[in-house]
């Protein structure tokens, strides 16, 4: 009985933590705005951080002492994604946001964000981008379905992501099981190769 | 029994106090070292908890960072569940960097957010005890960058838990440990003190019993009380040793002891009959000093008395010639007479016989005593006698013997001062002394002699006049008196000129009252003798020539007064109320027996005591009818006299004679004659018995008495006379020639009063002393009848 007269109030606070939350994870790295940030600046620290949480081969075809981060297709971010990200490292090698026109020349990237605009092109992406040890990323509906890694998915206006784990072990990677815990949805399809 | 159970305690105190230490050392270790593992388990753990609550942080941080990178709480707050496995977690929380709280875990179930405890800005984790709980903070770091921070609250519970077990545990070890420390304990005791408490019940018995043959068995094992033991065993040996030696000594010492014991005994018992040999001798001797001072002196008295009697011509005038023979008869025998005095005296002194008993006087209350004496040999000689003798301090002396040293020197100084000369008596104060200085113009004494003139018989042949006579005795006897009373003799001469003997005698205290003071106040108490009229006797008898022959019978002492018949008897009784009545029984008219119930019929004349004299014999009768006594005719004089003292009390009379009581006649005559020419009236008796005899008959004025007499002695008289109701005021006058010891002066000094020795010129002295007494005795009673 106790404990149903105070849920009532805990569960308000939960709520508003979420919204503090909000604001308050995006802050280090939105150092200009004060407000809270905007679905492309979370989506952008969020590219950030899947680098924290998958581990790439060790053959694989990046090199050197940079850890590229690339967007193909019509710029969803703007300048959103230099802004919030680069000057990062992450395992010693420093954030680099790259521009590609077209998937060959994200061969090189570690992760990739395939914009919506691609939507029709993406089984020409992904294969081109077959036998790669590239994280791809998108918020295009039906992405993971389709064999790419990770979706963004909104909810209840917050940013979450699901996982496609087949596609990303065919790549090679190691997705930490931390991510996946925080991942909404994690899929093992045999179709995903198709 | 003391010593034992000194022992006994000690005994057991050593014992208790080996287990009183085991238990308070291995107490002491177990505890401290109990202590320092329970502390440093509580501090180990509490590292270990630390450790514990920092991985349990470490994890649950590291497993929220995608949570909190990703913006998950709901994961982060799954990962925070996890630590219900650990019941100890209160509450955990995990914050994001800026502190911001993320996710939160509450054991009870409340879903509350906890604010996060401060934490330094460079600490990575930091932890804390408070309130009975641990609160432990630590930064999440996520590929080198902060990104959050969690904390675990954990309570103590555990810790506490522990600490009790470990008390318990501790508890128990500890008791447990002493237990087998006090078992371990007893048998090493056992090892150290058992040989002790022997050694000490041991040392108990050996000071209890003396038993030194006991021995303390050794532990064998050569520690310490076994060397104790062993040098108590030797100590032992050698004290029983030592013991037998000793006893051999003790008991040599006895065996000498006792043969010593039996030669002083054997000693002791001869020196007994020595001693009783010696006594005695002394005994004998004394006795011979006795009888000769008596028999010698008795017939002297007779020869100097008589010599005097005829010089003085009471018999008779004498003839030159005769006068001249009779004097050299008095100086020879006085001079005799002296000399055995003296030589009983010096004899005396030597025995050690002399006794004293000093007593504190005035010299100038006992000055007179012995110029009376000396005052007529002086004028004899026409010489002057004066004293000083102004000083407030008694003598603690023998009056008697300070008056015979006295008078010794005085009849010396007269002796050898030419007529016209002077003799002066001084005295002085000497510290604690009291000296006094017979000075005289004489002839003087030779320097050479003046040490001689002390010795026995050594006379000075001093001046021309060797006539002088003297027994070479006085000086050596005043000299040896002086000094026995612990004072001393000097002398200053010069030949010529004269002599001045001084000496000394112990002076009392100023304040002593003067003796004579008391004497002389008594003086008139014992002249107060019972005074009055002489008895009257009335005679009854029808015959004139019977009642003349009573009444002269009666005549001297009582008064008479006369009745022919019964009738007038009774009247001139109830008239006369006379002392007594003498009744004679066969008279015309009314017989003696009828008068004489008629008198004890009237209360007036009941108490006259009657005596019946008659012819006729019926006693019976007479008593009957309340005769006082009853005398059957012809009567003698002594017996009517005798009886009627019986019944009457007598009283002194002025002209009663005085009693002379002496078993010598000689002496007796010369007494008489003395006292005789001097006026008085004498009655002699030569025997005690007989002196009692007259002083119940007859009334006497004082006596004479001797002391020294066959059958009843002088001293039985007095106390005859001093026993008697009637006689208790009666004057005595002792004179003798015996040597008195000091309880027969004491008696004498009480009930007589005065004794005359016949040493002397005694004489001169008994008129003084019996003019005193009856001169004062014949004033009391004018006094008394006026």
């Amino acid at each position: 009985m106790t404990r149903k007269h105070i849920r009532g109030p805990r569960f308000f606070h939960r709520r508003l933590g979420l919204v503090i939350t909000w604001t308050i994870i995006a802050a280090p790295w939105l150092h200009a705005q004060q407000s809270s940030p905007t679905e492309n600046e979370v989506k952008s620290a969020y590219l950030y951080n899947f680098g924290k949480f998958v581990e790439w081969p060790a053959n694989a075809a990046i090199v050197g002492e940079f850890f590229p981060i690339c967007a193909l297709g019509d710029d969803a971010f703007g300048s959103t994604l230099e802004t919030t990200i680069s000057g990062e490292s992450i395992n010693g090698k420093k954030v680099l946001v790259r521009r590609v026109a077209k998937p060959q020349d994200a061969v090189s990237c570690r992760i990739l964000f395939i914009s919506s605009s691609e939507q029709n092109q993406l089984k020409e992406i992904l294969a081109a981008l077959d036998n790669t040890s590239v994280l791809t990323v998108s918020d295009m509906p039906q992405f993971t379905r389709r064999g790419g890694m990770i979706q963004f998915v909104v909810e209840a206006n917050k940013v979450r992501f699901e996982v496609n784990l087949t596609s990303a072990e065919r790549a090679g990677l190691t997705l930490s099981s931390q991510l996946l815990k925080v991942a909404i949805n994690v899929k093992r399809s045999a179709q995903s190769g198709g | 029994m003391a010593d034992l159970t000194m022992f006994r305690t000690r005994d057991s105190s050593i014992t208790k106090r080996l287990t009183r230490m085991n238990i308070l050392v291995s107490g002491a270790a177990l505890l401290i070292s109990c202590a320092a593992f329970v502390a440093y388990d509580l501090v180990s753990f509490r590292e270990a908890m630390v450790h514990n609550l920092s991985i349990q942080a470490q994890i649950a941080g590291s497993n929220s960072v995608s949570a909190l990178l990703f913006d998950d709480p709901r994961t982060a707050e799954g990962t925070l569940s996890a630590l219900k496995a650990a019941p100890n977690i209160v509450s955990a929380g995990i914050y994001t960097p800026e502190g911001r709280a993320f996710a939160m875990y509450q054991r009870d179930g409340a879903g509350q957010s906890l604010a996060l405890p401060p934490i330094g800005s460079g600490q990575i984790e930091a932890h804390w005890f408070k309130d009975g709980q641990l609160v432990l903070v630590r930064r999440i770091v996520f590929q080198g960058k902060p990104s959050g921070t969690v904390f675990i609250r954990s309570d103590l519970q555990e810790m506490s838990h522990r600490l009790s077990r470990y008390a318990s545990i501790a508890a128990l070890v500890l008791f447990g440990s002493l237990i087998a420390a006090l078992l371990v304990a007893s048998v090493f005791q056992r090892a150290v003190a058992e040989p002790i408490v022997h050694l000490a019940e041991l040392a108990g018995i050996v000071s209890r019993d003396k038993d030194y043959s006991v021995r303390a068995t050794s532990t064998g094992n050569g520690d310490e009380p076994d060397i104790l033991i062993h040098a108590f065993n030797e100590m032992l040996g050698r004290i029983q040793q030592h013991e037998g030696a000793l006893q051999e000594v003790h008991r040599e010492l006895e065996q000498r002891v006792e043969a010593r014991t039996a030669q002083l005994a054997a000693a002791n018992k001869a020196l007994e009959l020595q001693n009783r040999e010696v006594e005695r001798a002394t005994r004998l001797k004394s006795r011979f000093l006795a009888s000769m001072s008596h028999e010698l002196r008795t017939p002297l008295n007779a020869i100097v008395g008589f010599s005097d009697l005829l010089a003085e011509g009471v018999p008779g005038e004498l003839n030159p010639k005769q006068k001249r023979f009779v004097n050299h008869i008095k100086q020879g025998s006085a001079h005799l007479l002296q000399l055995i005095n003296d030589i009983l005296d010096l004899s005396k002194i030597e025995a050690g016989q002399l006794e004293l008993h000093c007593e504190y006087f005035h010299v100038k209350d006992a000055l007179p005593e012995v110029l009376s004496t000396i005052r007529p040999l002086a004028m004899a000689k026409n010489i002057e006698v004066e004293h000083m003798l102004e000083i407030d301090r008694p003598a603690y002396a023998d009056r008697v013997r300070f008056k015979q040293i006295l008078y010794n020197l005085l009849s010396n100084a007269v002796k050898f001062t030419p007529p016209n000369g002077r003799i002066s008596i001084a005295c002085a104060e000497d510290d604690d002394f009291v000296s006094i200085a017979v000075t005289d113009t004489g002839i003087g004494i030779r320097a050479e002699d003046q040490t001689v003139v002390f010795e026995e018989f050594r006379q000075v042949e001093g001046g021309k006049d060797s006539t002088q006579e003297g027994t070479g005795l006085g000086l050596a006897i005043t000299k040896r008196l002086v000094e026995q009373q612990g004072g001393k003799i000097t002398l200053v001469s010069e030949l010529g000129k004269g002599s001045r003997f001084s000496f000394t005698l112990p002076a009392g205290a100023k304040t002593k009252t003067s003796a004579t003071d008391a004497v002389s106040a008594t003086a008139p108490q014992r002249a107060a003798v019972a005074a009055g009229r002489k008895p009257l006797v009335l005679v009854v008898d029808d015959e004139g020539p019977a009642r003349e022959l009573l009444a002269s019978y009666l005549d001297p002492e009582y008064r008479t007064a006369v009745a022919e018949s019964g009738a007038e008897a009774v009247r001139r009784a109830q008239q006369l109320q006379p002392d007594a009545i003498t009744l004679d029984v066969l008279m015309p008219g009314s017989t003696g027996f009828e008068t004489l119930a008629a008198l004890r019929k009237n209360p007036e004349t009941a108490n006259i005591p009657i005596i019946v004299v008659s012819i006729v014999d019926q006693k019976q009768v007479g008593f009957a009818l309340g005769a006082a006594d009853y005398l059957i005719k012809p009567i003698r004089k002594s017996v009517l006299l005798d009886t009627i003292r019986k019944h009457v009390p007598y009283q002194y009379d002025d002209d009663t004679a005085i009693l002379l009581v002496d078993d010598d006649p000689k002496t007796l005559e010369l007494l008489e004659e003395t006292l005789r020419s001097a006026g008085y009236e004498t009655q002699s008796v030569q025997s005690g018995k007989r002196a009692l005899e007259v002083l119940s008959s007859k009334l006497v004025s004082a006596v004479m008495l001797d002391l020294l007499m066959p059958g009843m002695d002088g001293f039985e008289v007095i106390r005859h006379i001093r026993q008697h109701a009637t006689l208790k005021q009666l004057p005595i006058f002792v004179m003798t020639g015996k040597s008195l010891t000091p309880e027969e002066s004491n008696l004498l000094a009480r009930d007589t009063q005065a004794l005359l020795l016949k040493n002397g010129s005694w004489q001169q002295q008994l008129l003084v002393e019996v003019e005193r007494v009856i001169q004062g005795h014949k004033l009391a009673k004018s006094a008394g009848q006026s």
